[in-house]
């Protein structure tokens, strides 16, 4: 970070440079933090974390007893070990007691996008909640068909707001909390979904992976999904092959992919115009939607996953898809041209049974996967471990990173929330005070 | 201060980031373009140099700016990317002189993370379309039409990363880009696309190079018929083609500029780092490279862009120093080098610290610059006031007096310069070579000291000694007629025009005199009653060459009198009031209002609005100019009169819109001045300061005067001591001598008259002055220089060890007197209550000044405070702290004194990359951050809940464009006590650009007028390029974009000045206030600046 100061001051350093490379430096000293505990009242396995999008402080939790609690991240509520330690107990909790409390698991919990007057829950009772935070009362409810697995909003949304839920059911709905009606549902699914993430570049596009092993990419303002992935189809590298210099001195057996590819290119073209904010999506749906006509074709059987899809993540940037499933397999996906990018990560054993919540961090350089009782954080191109964070006593459910502390929240079946941050510069004071017995967990 | 705040460039920036050559503004034209981040220059190339043709700002910080001729185009078109994804083409207007949008749009992307290295724009050499590299992954690309119209944008998917350069390729067929990247284990390739426009996507190119020079940075594209690229390394250059290879080494260098010499590319020039000028030259046998040759050229300024002219004329633009316009030489001179530097240009930045000091005890704040980087370092005392360029200067002591001459009535140029001394008078005139010499005029008597000389008309001239007046014709130089003083008396004090002569006499006598043809008559006398102090009759009527008023001061009854001529009638009598005679007066009109000036003996100006026909004087104001006696005298420049008050704060009066105004001149004392208008040195003035003669030209009124110490080294803190008047800087100097390069750094003592270096500390082998304060301690009356430091150890990361150092002044050297080690680096010092306030790390920690046994001082810790991520940047009021932290905004600490502890108050939870922090006021706190945004927050006392008052409201918002360093207190202008702003508190920002700023608080009242003619003015004045105002300002970052709120762009409002009367009339009746009253309004705020 020194030097980098030093260069900022004389104008050596892009300002944005300078945010990445101490963001990134930061990231890559992440441990169990020694200084700050978030103390977890949940008496049951933690399996949602979100910090809020506006502020960076409040983190959401949601756990198996049903009840989700709120914590100041930035402020602490009190200290031990002679201010060293920051404990950071939950502002509130709501649990089974309160009279519109979930019955059983709450599986979701996530902050409305804009501001943080609002929450919503999604549970095993197979209701969603709209909370109001400052009066902790439900102000709005839907009712699904089955067990939620998973609720989500999109973050670049303006012009709606709209809850998408995964559930036992085969389709996706989206809940419309300025109505309180379901405004839409997404039928492809052959089975139960278990994630659900918005496009982080259009606020149409929504992505859902089910236990039929399917990924598929919806425009909510067209009906049928329009991308679905297929594991097999796939590309080297970071973006589909480029045009070979001569097409004319193609051999044969190169062709039918070239084809194939040469569709792909078409639709993955015109993406980003100035005039159209949202990018290439339309064009490439309507192309899709072409392509299968009912739900019969060939296409429509292609999975990305043996297994179930359990877990889905868009990178910041929105230009790639981190999958995990059941098969303990995680991919990594071109978004636009929809292509399984070969990354070997490295092989883990993943939960099977339960979605699990993925994170990555601002600049995409790695993923931080749940994976059992350890937290793996991958390097995103090569798929290399970078480091495995140990700490919980049994099966991580959740991983939520904080892109504005560079902290990441991991919650678990062992009820604990625990805080993994970029270490201290300087285990400062340590020496100028009487030594303390220093717990930090990291056993 | 308050919330409104009124954001203003005093100085605009200097630092050179870009620049282009081509036929812009006609075909015949050679233009220079260039740009300073939010700025864009155009020059033009003429025989005499560069001639600015218009110089505009930009809504937007320049990323690319590039020159292009679509085609069936006889001249260039400008094309520039701002990094907030705006781009536009620009196109010369002949007619207007203003440049017309062709074309403009948004690039801006939904997908994709912005690039780490920079944005590249580039333009296809054959203009089929222009490649923008913005975000990480893509490639956009703009095609051109075939009449030369951009088409819509589409985004190719680019697999590199990690891309240091993209250029596009001449002479292929197919537009051709080739890529320098950085894969993920470090190594360096470049590769070849092909652009298919149908496709939308690339081609395999041609030829690909990998494992190249581990440093190479900087790709060249070699124009047709070589074609090729050049890519420059740090320990190689290597051409590249897909048929040749060659390669050579050349001595470590970075290299960060280049220029193309021929256009068929066969030698370029090469700026390093180190402000070192190589020429690379490409040998070739026909359209085969051969070789590689490099030779050293001379040093320049650190260049941030370099672009050949013409005729070995080169111009170095630089972020790091001065800019330059130099001249290549066919010889070395005698240190070897081909570089003969033409011209600087004067750049302040990058500004890393300054401070603003009152060196002259004269209540205008100057401030002192941390400027420019490496070798390039030095301080700037910039300075609100007038410069004078000296032309010629002649020793000479004892000066009373100063009149220049005509050699006849209608000579347009001065001739003689009578010089008056005590007991001679000495004629200098311009001889042959253009050199003053002294000569005679026969008529004149040099014997005794000259009152007052005048030109007079039927080509004569007035000589007014103590005895006489001599009448002597211009022509001949012979005397014509002489009036002699009655016997018993002495002329004292006399005053003339063309036609008309007034003196006093001991005693109290005025006597009038008329100038005829060879003819001195005394038309009139008259007794007063007191002696008679001064005198003047500076024709301000109708008639050029004849004053019906004269005004005379008095001893005595210390007053002012008008006079009517020629019957001496008493019209007005003013009493000035106080004991303080008045030395000068002056009648004079400025813009058709007359004034009457009245200069005392202690330095103090009054003035007074004149009736021409009445006599009578009104409106009486004063202000102070300085504590001299003041000279006053007329001179014209551009056309215009203005006064110019020689004492020993020299000024400049001038008006506008119809104000007086009051500028101060460089100069230190100025004991007389006149006009010296002569062929050689036309609008020259003749001052006389402390015993030499200077002739020289003025410079524009009302701007900023700029004084440069190079230091040779990198200053990069600075502290004024009032009591020691020294200034301290932390610097470092850079060895280049050996391989290896190494840094010294020193703690620095300077002269604060001289600026010479009187003391140095130096400080241990990798340690880093970070901060440096002066201070004083609680029951110490001493005052001290504190020094805080890191080690920064090359295997660290991060330091983790530092020191304060506690100097005193003694003798002019630097005595350590405590030290005090740190665990880590001491990023910021401040005096709190008699106690030292360090921010270490991320820790902010307190300590004590105690006394030992043994009669020394040191440093004890007594409490401190942690929980940021790096406490960078301190500010303190009373028990208040205010710290902007390296990413989590400012946060407001209060140490309570019965605790001894410091603890947090409240903090603003934006997560702001802070980059400076100041305190305007008890409640309000200013930061700038990061992305170049400034913001204020408010402390919420009076909150509700535990939970607001513990949060810094943000309550201003605005988008500066410039990367704040530094915030300090205080004003670059002499605040006069009549005006109105002289209230209005203000802050003085530095930029990395080099701007200086001034952010003014106003009341409400006031910013909600301003609030409403900025929104009008942005519906008048159009930003280049179709650049919106309104999303320019607004505060943006990775989070969000809002609007600004709570600052007024005062750049903005300022222009309204220069607008054109209908369009003032077109505001001033949306606004219903009149186009004076508007004038009226902004002017004042101009003189915040």
């Amino acid at each position: 970070m020194w030097k980098e100061i030093r260069d900022r001051e004389v104008g050596k350093v892009q300002s944005n440079y300078f945010v990445n490379r101490i963001a990134s430096d930061r990231i890559s000293k992440i441990e169990l933090s020694n200084n700050k505990d978030i103390v977890s009242p949940h008496k049951g396995a933690v399996n949602s974390l979100q910090v809020d999008l506006t502020e960076g402080r409040y983190l959401l939790s949601g756990a198996s007893d049903a009840s989700v609690a709120v914590y100041d991240v930035q402020r602490a509520t009190d200290y031990e070990a002679g201010g060293l330690i920051a404990k950071h107990k939950s502002i509130f909790v709501v649990d089974k007691q309160h009279e519109h409390g979930h019955k059983y698991a709450i599986t979701s919990a996530i902050w409305y996008p804009i501001d943080t007057g609002l929450f919503i829950t999604g549970s095993y009772d197979h209701h969603i909640n709209v909370w109001d935070t400052n009066t902790t009362q439900v102000i709005m409810n839907f009712k699904m068909p089955g067990k939620v697995y998973r609720t989500a909003m999109s973050t670049s949304a303006t012009s709606h707001m709209l809850i998408a839920a995964g559930t036992e059911d085969v389709q996706v709905r989206l809940c419309d909390i300025t109505s309180g009606a379901f405004v839409h549902t997404l039928s492809g699914h052959r089975d139960g979904v278990m994630t659900v993430e918005w496009s982080t570049s259009s606020e149409w596009v929504l992505v859902t992976g089910g236990c039929d092993g399917a990924i598929r990419f919806w425009d909510i303002r067209r009906a049928g999904c329009f991308l679905l992935l297929d594991q097999s189809q796939s590309q080297l590298g970071r973006r589909p092959p480029i045009l070979k210099r001569s097409m004319a001195t193609k051999d044969s057996t190169s062709k039918p992919y070239t084809k194939q590819r040469a569709a792909q290119r078409k639709l993955a073209n015109g993406n980003g115009t100035k005039q159209s904010p949202i990018g290439k999506v339309p064009a490439k749906g309507s192309a899709r939607q072409r392509l299968h006509p009912g739900m019969l074709s060939s296409h429509d059987r292609a999975t990305a996953h043996y297994g179930a899809v359990t877990g889905l993540k868009i990178t910041e940037d929105g230009m790639y898809l981190l999958s995990a499933g059941s098969d303990s397999r995680l991919r990594l996906w071109d978004v636009e041209s929809g292509c399984n990018t070969l990354v070997n990560f490295e092989t883990v054993r993943l939960q099977t049974s339960k979605p699990i919540q993925l994170a990555t961090t601002q600049d995409s350089a790695l993923a931080f996967v749940p994976c059992m009782r350890t937290v793996k954080a991958f390097d995103m191109w090569t798929g290399n471990t970078s480091v495995t964070f140990r700490g919980h006593y049994d099966c991580v459910n959740c991983c939520c990173f904080s892109l504005q502390d560079q902290e990441l929240y991991t919650g678990g079946n062992d009820r604990q929330i625990l805080v993994w941050s970029p270490s201290k510069l300087i285990p400062d004071e340590m020496n100028e005070r009487p030594a303390e017995d220093q717990d930090n967990w990291s056993d | 201060m308050s919330i409104w705040n009124y954001v203003v460039t005093a100085h605009k920036p200097t630092n050179v980031t870009h620049s282009c050559v081509g036929n812009f503004t006609s075909p015949q034209e050679l233009n220079l373009i260039i740009a300073k981040c939010t700025r864009i220059e155009i020059h033009l190339l003429t025989p005499q140099g560069l001639q600015p043709m218009l110089d505009v700002p930009i809504y937007g910080r320049i990323a690319t700016l590039e020159l292009f001729r679509p085609h069936g185009e006889a001249q260039d078109f400008l094309f520039i990317a701002t990094e907030r994804y705006k781009f536009c083409v620009l196109q010369w207007d002949p007619e207007s002189s203003e440049l017309i949008t062709r074309a403009m749009g948004d690039v801006s992307d939904r997908i994709g993370r912005p690039t780490d290295n920079g944005q590249i724009g580039i333009i296809d050499p054959d203009c089929r379309l222009i490649g923008l590299h913005l975000y990480d992954g893509l490639f956009k690309v703009i095609p051109f039409d075939n009449r030369g119209q951009l088409k819509e944008a589409f985004n190719i998917r680019l697999e590199e990363l990690q891309v240091l350069d993209i250029k596009f390729l001449y002479g292929c067929s197919k537009p051709t880009i080739v890529v320098l990247y950085q894969d993920n284990k470090d190594a360096r390739h470049v590769k070849t696309y092909e652009v298919a426009l149908k496709d939308k996507d690339f081609v395999e190119g041609p030829w690909s190079q990998n494992n190249l020079d581990n440093g190479a940075d900087l790709l060249i594209p070699v124009p047709p018929p070589l074609c090729g690229v050049l890519i420059i390394g740090e320990e190689t250059i290597v051409y590249c083609s897909a048929n040749a290879f060659k390669a050579i080494p050349i001595r470590p260098s970075i290299t960060k500029a280049y220029g193309r010499v021929d256009a068929d590319g066969s030698r370029y020039l090469l700026g390093d780092h180190a402000g070192l000028l190589n020429l690379l030259v490409v040998t070739h046998e026909k359209e085969k490279v051969t070789g590689l040759k490099i030779e050293p050229l001379g040093e320049t300024s650190i260049a941030s862009t370099i672009s050949y002219l013409d005729n070995a004329f080169v111009y170095i633009g630089s972020s790091y120093g001065d800019s330059q316009l130099v001249k290549l030489n066919l010889q070395p001179d005698s240190k070897g080098s081909y570089v003969e530097v033409l011209e600087r240009y004067v750049n302040l930045g990058p500004i890393v610290d300054f401070c603003v000091v009152d060196l002259e005890r004269q209540g205008q704040g100057q401030v002192v610059t941390c400027s420019g980087a490496y070798k390039d370092g030095s301080l700037r005392i910039v300075r609100n006031g007038i410069g004078i360029n000296e032309q010629a200067s002649v020793e000479l002591q004892g000066i009373k007096g100063m009149w220049s001459l005509r050699s006849s009535t209608d000579d347009p140029f001065d001739t003689f310069l009578v010089v008056s001394f005590i007991s001679e008078t000495r004629i200098l005139a311009m001889n042959l070579e253009d050199e003053l010499e002294e000569t005679e005029i026969e008529g004149f008597c040099p014997q005794v000291q000259t009152l007052f000389c005048h030109d007079a008309v039927y080509n004569q001239l007035v000589q007014v000694t103590s005895s006489s007046v001599r009448l002597v014709s211009s022509t001949s130089r012979e005397l014509r007629n002489e009036w002699h003083a009655p016997a018993g008396y002495s002329v004292n004090v006399a005053t003339a025009n063309a036609t008309q002569v007034l003196l006093a006499t001991g005693g109290g006598h005025l006597v009038y005199l008329e100038i005829g043809d060879g003819i001195l008559t005394e038309v009139k006398h008259a007794q007063l009653e007191y002696e008679i102090s001064c005198l003047d009759i500076n024709p301000i009527g109708e008639n050029p060459n004849y004053s019906h008023l004269a005004a005379v001061g008095m001893w005595t009854d210390i007053s002012v009198r008008i006079f009517s001529l020629p019957d001496l009638n008493l019209i007005t009598k003013e009493h000035l009031g106080g004991e303080i005679i008045p030395r000068s007066v002056l009648l004079c009109s400025f813009e058709g209002i007359s004034y009457l000036l009245c200069a005392l003996g202690d330095g103090h100006l009054l003035n007074f609005l004149l009736n021409t026909n009445t006599g009578e004087i009104t409106n009486r104001k004063k202000v102070s100019l300085g504590t001299q006696p003041i000279t006053l005298r007329t001179f014209s420049s551009k056309n215009t009169t203005h006064v110019f008050a020689a004492s020993d704060r020299p000024t400049v009066i001038y008006s506008s819109n119809k104000k007086l105004l009051y500028s101060n001149v460089n100069l230190k004392e100025v004991s007389h001045m006149c006009p010296f208008n002569s062929a050689a040195f036309p609008d020259s003035l003749a001052i006389a300061k402390e015993g030499e003669l200077t002739i020289g030209t003025i410079d524009d009124i009302q701007k900023l005067h700029i004084r440069s110490i190079p230091l040779g080294e990198h200053a990069r803190r600075i502290c004024h001591q009032e009591q020691s008047r020294t200034f301290a800087i932390c610097s470092l100097k850079y060895n280049q001598s050996s391989s290896e390069e190494s840094e010294m750094h020193f703690i620095r003592l300077l002269d604060d008259q001289t600026f010479e270096f009187i003391s140095t500390y130096p400080l241990d082998t990798f340690e880093y002055g970070c901060s440096i304060l002066s201070c004083s301690f609680s029951d110490d009356s001493n005052v001290y220089y504190c020094v805080g430091t890191a080690y920064v150890l090359p295997e660290e990361n991060e330091p983790t060890k530092g020191r304060i150092l506690v100097f005193i002044v003694e003798d002019g050297k630097l005595q350590l007197i405590a030290e005090k080690e740190t665990k880590g680096a001491v990023y910021s010092l401040n005096a709190f209550n008699g106690k030292l306030l360090a921010a270490i790390n991320q820790k902010i920690q307190l300590y004590k000044w105690m006394l030992r046994d043994d009669g020394t001082h040191e440093l004890q810790s007594e409490c401190g405070h942690h929980g940021h991520i790096l406490a960078l940047y301190v500010q303190t009021r009373g028990d208040f702290i205010v710290v902007g932290d390296l990413m989590k905004s400012i946060s407001l600490l209060i140490y309570k004194h019965e605790e001894g502890a410091i603890e947090e108050r409240a903090r603003d939870y934006n997560a702001n990359w802070m980059s400076a922090v100041e305190i305007l006021d008890d409640d309000i706190y200013l930061g700038a951050e990061n992305n170049f945004n400034l913001f204020t927050v408010r402390k919420n006392s009076e909150g509700a809940t535990d939970e607001e008052r513990g949060r810094l409201e943000v309550v201003g918002e605005y988008h500066l464009g410039e990367f704040v360093n530094r915030f300090r207190h205080g004003s670059l202008v002499m605040r006069l006590p009549d005006s109105d702003v002289g209230q209005i508190p203000t802050v003085i920002f530095g930029t990395v650009n080099g701007v200086i700023g001034v952010i003014a608080s106003l009341p409400h009242e006031q910013y909600v007028f301003l609030e409403k003619l900025q929104s009008n003015l942005r519906k008048v004045i159009k930003g280049v390029g179709g650049l919106n105002h309104e999303q320019w300002r607004s505060f943006n970052n990775e989070k969000k974009t809002v609007d600004a709120r709570n600052f007024l762009d005062g750049d903005l409002i300022e222009s309204f000045l220069d607008l054109n009367r209908n369009k003032m009339d077109e505001i001033s009746k949306v606004i219903g206030v009149s186009v004076e009253e508007l004038c009226k309004r902004v002017e004042e705020l101009t003189r915040l600046h």
